[in-house]
């Protein structure tokens, strides 16, 4: 062992280990997400251009045709011709010209294929709609996390009063909402009160002002937002509850009870970030989660995100965009999931690498 | 291992009996039970009371579409005329089953994950983990989709897709259980004895996971029931089983909106929150029964004060001229909610003056931290002053409403808690905490350079070197948690000081060392402090009064040569003898027999007479009355004890 190296500097060394730990440990699930996302439209029966070639009005030339256009007639990859039904082939073709390499080469283009229903580049339809999700998620995420908070709080310093009780039932409630139910009773609601049915824009606006068109969207924006909401937040407010639950009964709330400082101020400064702590975990685990709730809002909805492009997809058996969304969803929630684990170490000071 | 067995059932006579007393106590458990008893027996028994059989539209004729509710159709008809009551029930079979199937292989698989990486440890383990974090990571519902759009949608399909992406949470609980588990005693005895890694899993490991899967199994249900109906409803469902997802499915796609047919929008929704809330609710039951947590923090109200005229009286002891702090017969009693109050301290005086340092002795659970808690209005929610005064600086500090008491505290009087480990927060510096006070009661103080370089000046104090201000105390050792802890208590010039047994924790030389800085400091900034102890050691040293506790009332109270040379009561004197020596070192160390009595079950006559050795028949039927003795020069001698009168 070597000099121990000065407090100052073990504690950024050990901030740095621990964010390259995390990094390394998401860039090792995004491989393996992108290898899942190969094999899983090759071995299972629902084969993306097979399911096409089965059409018996094809002619063989149109059969050999789709095959080269997917590739279909080259190796899965070295060794393994197909993999449904699995056959063996040769090792010795060049690796370039199987199939897993040239979705890889493909891929770190941001090429994702060619949707079979609007026949343009997936990553083109998806590129679009990505931002649209972002746009539901961020808002939703924000007001169900505010909301979550301040009610969680008020819940847990009222512990065991009608306030907490009303917090509790209500959270619980909350979350075992089916989401896409809720979007379904909120739209039965808001349809017959003047918000408009769906999609993101009302038809023809694109010839008005800008600003007119910013409000329509927001206006768009409101149920789908509300829903999020209401499903969120549940969730959170049940964890922030019993997650300040815990730190309200810990000795330095006593200092600081003694310290005289206020209601207000112990629970501002000395118990908010504490209990945030957990949340913020629980947020960063729950985004896989999240995005199966903004499926169900997108589809109820018709907001053009890419829930609802994977919602149509399934419907209109539209392969390229099924795999393109799951593996860009995938990505984008690894992705959130990292940047979680560095705000995680930003607020607690404890953290240390396992 | 029979010996175990044995022991155990010893121990608790019926877990089963016992389980259902904790879960009783959870009303939402309860009310969680009932709804799945009853939606369960609606399942079972759709066939019998379902009025209409779901699969055809029998007895409905044409334009009996969206009919709304009616005698005949309680929750009116569908998109087909099919009665939505009896597709609802025959609904609940289809929710239940691909629920139940599915968390079975959720919580299979989870398990067996869990339990095999936590008892095998090394390589099997950090691949297990690995694997389970990048799984945990992967969104489920979008792979969950992607899946069954791509094979058959089939019940099995999709009970077996739902069940294999679902174990995450699992694994991971159960791995860390087993980790717990397993160095427990009795597994590392079993495994010294030679058993097998398969005996000791099945008979050591499982029966102690069992409770968590038992948890995770009813959580992962609802979830597998909410992914069943998600799927139903964005059109990838079983055809041929009607699931309330597939009712929602039709309703919404088939112009249910439309037509304003708000029955078969609702009744299928109801259906999946009755399940899931059902589901939770027993969730929170058992989670009752499995972390009993407390139900009480520091910010919930405190009891008001009980106004007692007769307190404000003269105390029935002799109080010293013009004192810093004067305490008169406080007596604070524990609330609990259908029993009677147990007496945790009971008319308790003494005073205090400037420079004063006051040992306050006892055993553990004498009431010394509550009467020190008292002091400032800190005590837990339970607990009530019924009686007596604080009188400091003129002011009774049991009459002050909360902003009153607020100026006072840290202010005039600071506390040291026992244990500074948990004392100070955990996610802001020390330094910082230390300013926060002085921010706080001295608004006139600039915020600028000046009030870093006081919190420098009151870590020096202390001796914590400057560059450590800016440190979290996590980076702190037990010892200088406690000296940031003393800096902090000193940081708005407090008149009197309480010290919780503040060295409790501490090892001998870091003792030796706070107690220095303590009386140091008192000679230094002319302190009064109060000293909380069980160290008789301690009290010789720095005291100059000393007041012996013994359950929650007044032993002997005096000066400390008193107490030392002239002690009255045997609980001191017995005290004394636990205590070493140094001047008759061959003198034998005794200690006393038994415990403190509790405070829900104190004796009717003295405390202590059932560890006395001298009590006689008095002792066990009366409560002897505080006594003033007049036998030596000490200003006050105080105790209580039959023997003092019969000696008389």
């Amino acid at each position: 062992m070597g000099v121990r190296p000065p407090a100052q500097w073990s504690k950024s060394l050990n901030r740095w280990l621990y964010i390259r730990n995390k990094a390394g440990r998401s860039f090792f699930t995004i491989l393996f997400v992108v290898v899942l996302n190969f094999f899983l439209f090759r071995v299972l029966p629902g084969d993306p251009a097979r399911q096409g070639i089965r059409d018996p009005r094809l002619t063989q030339e149109a059969i050999e045709a789709i095959r080269v256009r997917f590739g279909l007639d080259k190796p899965v990859i070295n060794c393994i011709q197909t993999v449904n039904p699995l056959r063996f082939g040769s090792c010795e073709v060049n690796p370039l010209e199987t199939q897993f390499f040239i979705y890889v080469k493909n891929l770190t283009r941001g090429e994702l294929g060619i949707s079979f229903y609007y026949n343009r580049p997936v990553s083109d339809i998806l590129g679009e709609r990505l931002w649209n999700t972002v746009l539901l998620i961020g808002g939703g995420q924000i007001l169900s996390i505010i909301v979550g908070v301040v009610f969680g709080v008020m819940a847990a310093w009222k512990a065991r009063t009608s306030v907490d009780y009303g917090a509790l039932i209500t959270g619980l409630v909350a979350w075992s909402l089916p989401t896409f139910w809720l979007g379904i009773i909120l739209l039965f609601w808001g349809s017959s009160h003047g918000f408009p049915i769906g999609g993101k824009a009302t038809p023809g606006m694109s010839s008005y002002p800008f600003m007119t068109q910013f409000t329509d969207v927001l206006w768009h924006l409101v149920l789908p937002t509300l829903t999020y909401t209401i499903v969120f937040m549940g969730e959170y407010m049940l964890i922030m509850r019993s997650s300040l639950l815990d730190v309200l009964s810990e000795d330095y709330i006593l200092t600081a009870k003694a310290k005289g400082l206020s209601t207000f101020q112990i629970l501002k400064d000395h118990a908010l970030k504490n209990g945030m702590l957990p949340l913020v975990t629980i947020i960063a685990i729950n985004l896989g989660f999240t995005v199966g709730g903004v499926i169900q809002i997108e589809s109820v909805f018709s907001w053009p995100g890419l829930g609802g492009a994977l919602f149509e997809a399934v419907s209109r058996r539209d392969f390229p965009i099924l795999q393109g969304g799951f593996l860009l969803i995938a990505i984008s929630v690894i992705l959130a999931n990292f940047i979680a684990d560095l705000l995680y170490s930003y607020l607690d000071p404890r953290v240390q690498i396992e | 291992m029979s010996i175990q067995t044995v022991e155990v059932k010893a121990k608790v006579p019926s877990p089963s009996t016992n389980f259902w007393q904790t879960y009783r106590q959870s009303k939402l458990g309860i009310a969680g039970l009932v709804l799945l008893l009853v939606i369960t027996v609606i399942a079972i028994f759709a066939p019998v009371l379902s009025p209409y059989d779901p699969k055809s539209s029998a007895g409905v004729g044409a334009g009996q579409v969206y009919n709304p509710p009616s005698a005949a159709h309680w929750l009116g008809t569908d998109d087909a005329g099919r009665d939505v009551f009896s597709n609802f029930m025959y609904g609940a079979r289809v929710s239940l089953l691909v629920g139940f199937f599915a968390s079975f292989i959720s919580v299979g698989i989870g398990g067996t994950i869990g339990i095999v990486a936590g008892y095998y440890g090394g390589r099997v383990e950090n691949i297990l983990m690995r694997f389970t974090d990048t799984m945990l990571v992967i969104p489920d519902l979008p792979l969950i989709v992607v899946i069954v759009a791509l094979t058959k949608p089939s019940l099995l399909n999709i009970i077996f897709v739902i069940g294999i992406f679902g174990w995450t949470t699992t694994a991971r609980m159960v791995r860390s259980q087993t980790l717990a588990v397993k160095s427990r005693k009795f597994v590392l005895r079993a495994r010294a004895i030679g058993a097998g890694r398969r005996h000791i899993i099945r008979h050591h490991i499982l029966p102690l996971v069992m409770p968590i899967l038992v948890v995770q199994a009813v959580l992962v249900v609802s979830v597998a029931v909410l992914n069943e109906s998600t799927l139903s409803f964005l059109g990838l469902g079983d055809p041929t089983a009607l699931s309330w997802g597939q009712m929602l499915n039709y309703a919404f796609a088939r112009g249910a909106m439309s037509t304003g047919a708000w029955w078969a929008l609702v009744a299928p929704g109801i259906g999946i929150i009755w399940v899931v809330l059902g589901l939770t609710l027993v969730g929170q039951g058992l989670e009752h029964v499995l972390n009993p947590r407390l139900d009480t923090h520091h910010l919930m109200p405190g009891r008001p004060v009980v106004v007692n005229h007769e307190a404000s009286g003269e105390s029935e002891n002799p109080t010293e001229k013009n004192p810093l702090l004067e305490v008169r017969n406080l007596s604070i009693n524990y609330i609990n909610e259908g029993k009677p109050p147990a007496r945790a301290v009971e008319n308790i005086s003494f005073t205090l003056k400037e420079g004063e340092l006051i040992g306050l002795v006892g055993e553990s659970g004498c009431g010394k931290t509550t009467l020190m808690l008292a002091l400032l209005r800190l005590l837990p929610s339970a607990g009530q002053i019924v009686n007596g005064q604080v009188i400091f600086s003129g002011k009774d500090l049991t009459a002050l409403n909360e902003q009153e008491i607020n100026a006072v505290r840290w202010k005039d009087i600071s506390i040291v808690f026992q244990g500074a480990m948990n004392a100070l927060n955990p996610v802001r510096t020390v330094g910082d905490q230390i300013a926060e006070a002085i921010i706080k009661h001295m608004p006139g103080f600039p915020r600028d350079q000046r009030l870093q370089e006081r919190v420098i000046e009151l870590l020096d104090l202390v001796g914590i070197a400057a560059d450590h201000k800016e440190h979290y105390p996590h980076q702190y050792s037990g010892g200088m948690r406690q000296r940031a802890m003393i800096a902090m208590a000193l940081a708005c010039n407090p008149q009197i000081i309480i010290a919780d047994e503040p060295t409790t924790a501490l090892d001998v030389m870091i003792q030796a060392q706070i107690l220095e800085l303590l009386d140091s400091l008192r000679k230094k900034l002319g302190l009064a402090i109060i000293f909380v102890t069980h160290d008789l050691g301690v009290v010789a040293e720095i005291c100059d009064k000393v007041l012996v506790m013994y359950g929650g009332v007044t032993a002997e109270y005096a000066d400390v040569d008193i107490i030392y040379n002239e002690s009255r009561h045997p609980y001191t004197q017995e005290l004394l003898k636990a205590f070493p020596d140094l001047t008759k070192p061959k003198k034998k160390l005794s200690s006393i027999p038994g415990y403190p009595p509790r405070l829900d079950a104190l004796p009717i006559g003295c405390r202590f007479a059932p560890r006395c050795r001298l009590a006689f028949a008095r002792c066990h039927t009366e409560q002897p009355l505080l006594q003033k003795l007049n036998d030596s020069q000490s200003a006050v001698h105080i105790a209580s004890c039959h023997l003092l009168e019969v000696s008389k």
